[in-house]
């Protein structure tokens, strides 16, 4: 077998193999109760109709989730990046005693798994008294966020010649003021793509909203959307049309941002 | 940092003389703790402290509205006797073994496939990067309903094509339900491996392929040789991270087969789950979560020294 041909045959089937899946949520999403239940027209929606989607807004508190998961996802953001661009400036510029511990550190934090941290953080927000509420989560996402952050601003940062900064400090600008005047524009993209990838890993979450919020008005999306499987039953149309509508922001945000996301991630997002 | 400072310029900081100097070293110091200070707060707070309560609890009896009462080991004897446990932690080391081999063969496959393509390479590589991006939650919810005895898309379409004559029970049958849960997860994961070993492969310089080419190497010869071998750090890193990860996954677990058929999927995070959230048995709990830390304790110090290497020294 030809190389050429190797290649075109591993493409083909990879191309399958992501397609077919996303396909069957557009496709499903579009069909009746009925089509699906009958198993008419499998492979595509006829009639096509909408009704899952308008069912969702008129009829679950699905607007409601949409509305927790934003809010969640941007409040816990905006903190993550102010303390991981601090951190990250800190430990890049400055120096002082156990920097290199810290920093250590940092990464450690970075890359303990959630699935071994749920029941441990629970059990720290319930001694607190501080549990089944969006307060929760927006506090506890930064556990995960803010390493990450840390970690992805401090290669930015490097790439910021010195030189600009050592002529401000001498001209008899302050610290904070050459941070906040030449530092932080000069790595805007970097600060753009960290709050996005904040904004996309707070959106995904499922565990900790899972176990910390009990209030069925303080759902977030993910959680909402495993809680329409009852049993082994599950209204696939209205489902697929939410896993459609879920997944939209952050395909959006995704397709702006994808050379950042594509470029020197290594320690990146295999992560959530 | 102001040794620099004193080299690129020598005129200002002299005339401000030494205890300028000395000042100027303080101030940078205050700033530096004040910067880190929310941060180290947060480590100090919500991951340390939960970690050092975890281990103090897994030595504890501790049951809802009662105080916890010392019972050393006890938990861990429990565990390690109990059947169910067995089945989980090998269950793990199946889960994650078993998805992470699968996403290194492919993930080597898109970028051996992709490596030389040209045109339309970068909408192909975003195209194939969607499973990453989309919720965890969306990908296990439809790898159920793909996998849906009489109205799946899988069985439909094998039955279509003539391969099988009756649905397949994929998360009935103990042995299939693992194999369904690793598809899921094989899903979500190979893009990112495949994208990883993509960029290292494209460090590679071209000449040494032209050069492999004249002297006659074979496509195959010339992956095994020069491909693999520049690839390999990178590889190394991607998997032990994923490693570490996919031990104390939860989320396509928990929603495809919440650990069934029996205890045939259960792996560490959702057997966590159901002592300490559903039977409310924190120490048990607890110390189900500590069975594998030793071993992702190893994996991180591995992965913190092989990228402390590569950070460049500052």
């Amino acid at each position: 077998m030809s190389e050429r041909v190797f290649r075109a045959l591993v493409v083909g089937l990879l191309l399958a193999l992501v397609a077919l899946p996303l396909y069957w949520i557009l496709d499903t999403s579009f069909k009746t109760g009925r089509q699906i239940l009958m198993s008419q027209a499998i492979y595509v929606p006829r009639p096509f109709t909408i009704e899952n989607y308008s069912y969702l807004f008129e009829e679950t508190r699905f607007a409601l989730w949409l509305r927790n998961s934003a809010l969640t996802a941007v409040a816990s953001t905006a903190l993550s990046l102010v303390m991981g661009a601090a951190g990250a400036y800190a430990l890049t510029r400055l120096r002082f005693a156990g920097r290199r511990t810290f920093g250590a550190l940092v990464l450690i934090t970075y890359l303990v798994p959630p699935g071994l941290m749920f029941i441990p953080l629970y059990q720290t927000f319930i001694q607190i008294g501080y549990t089944n509420s969006l307060g929760t989560l927006i506090l506890a996402y930064p556990t995960f966020l803010v390493p990450f952050v840390t970690w992805l601003l401090m290669g930015f940062f490097r790439s910021i010649p010195r030189e600009l900064e050592e002529a401000a400090l001498v001209d008899g600008a302050t610290r904070l003021q050459t941070l906040r005047r030449i530092v932080l524009p000069l790595a805007a993209p970097g600060l753009l793509a960290a709050g996005l990838f904040c904004f996309t890993l707070s959106w995904n979450e499922f565990l900790y909203a899972l176990i910390f919020i009990a209030d069925d008005n303080l759902r977030t999306l993910p959680v909402g959307l495993s809680e329409f499987v009852v049993s082994d039953f599950a209204f696939w149309g209205q489902l697929m049309a939410a896993a459609a509508l879920a997944s939209l922001p952050v395909v959006l945000v995704y397709i702006y941002l994808h050379k950042y996301m594509v470029g020197g991630l290594t320690a990146g997002a295999v992560k959530g | 940092m102001s040794k620099v400072l004193t080299e690129s310029a020598p005129a200002a900081p002299r005339a401000r003389g030494l205890a300028w100097h000395r000042q100027n070293r303080v101030q940078e110091r205050a700033l530096a703790y004040a910067l880190i200070a929310p941060l180290a707060l947060l480590i100090l707070l919500l991951i340390a402290y939960p970690f050092v309560n975890a281990i103090w609890l897994s030595l504890t009896e501790k049951m809802v509205g009662y105080p916890a009462h010392f019972v050393g080991f006890k938990n861990y004897v429990t565990l390690w006797e109990s059947a169910r446990f067995r089945i989980v932690a090998w269950n793990s080391v199946v889960y994650t073994v078993g998805s992470i081999s699968a996403k290194v063969v492919i993930g080597l496959a898109m970028a051996v496939a992709l490596h030389k393509a040209v045109r339309g390479n970068q909408l192909l590589r975003g195209f194939l990067l969607l499973p990453w991006v989309i919720p965890t939650v969306v990908i296990a919810l439809t790898w159920r309903w793909l996998l849906d005895l009489y109205r799946g898309l899988v069985n439909v379409g094998l039955h279509d094509l003539g391969i099988i004559s009756a649905g397949i029970h994929w998360l009935g049958n103990p042995d299939l339900a693992m194999l369904s849960v690793i598809m899921a997860n094989v899903w979500r994961g190979f893009p990112f491996f495949g994208v990883s070993f993509l960029a290292a492969m494209q460090t590679v310089p071209q000449d040494l392929y032209d050069a492999a080419s004249v002297d006659g190497a074979s496509a195959w010869q010339q992956f095994w040789r020069i491909s693999l071998p520049s690839i390999k750090g990178v590889v190394a890193i991607v998997t032990l991270l994923s490693t570490i990860w996919t031990l104390n996954d939860f989320n396509i677990v928990y929603i495809m087969t919440r650990g069934g058929p029996g205890a045939a999927t259960h792996i560490f995070a959702t057997y966590s789950y159901e002592l300490g959230i559903q039977s409310q048995r924190w120490g048990l709990a607890m110390a189900a979560s500590m069975y594998s830390l030793p071993l992702i304790a190893l994996l991180i110090v591995f992965v913190v020294r092989y990228l402390h290497r590569e950070e460049p020294a500052s």
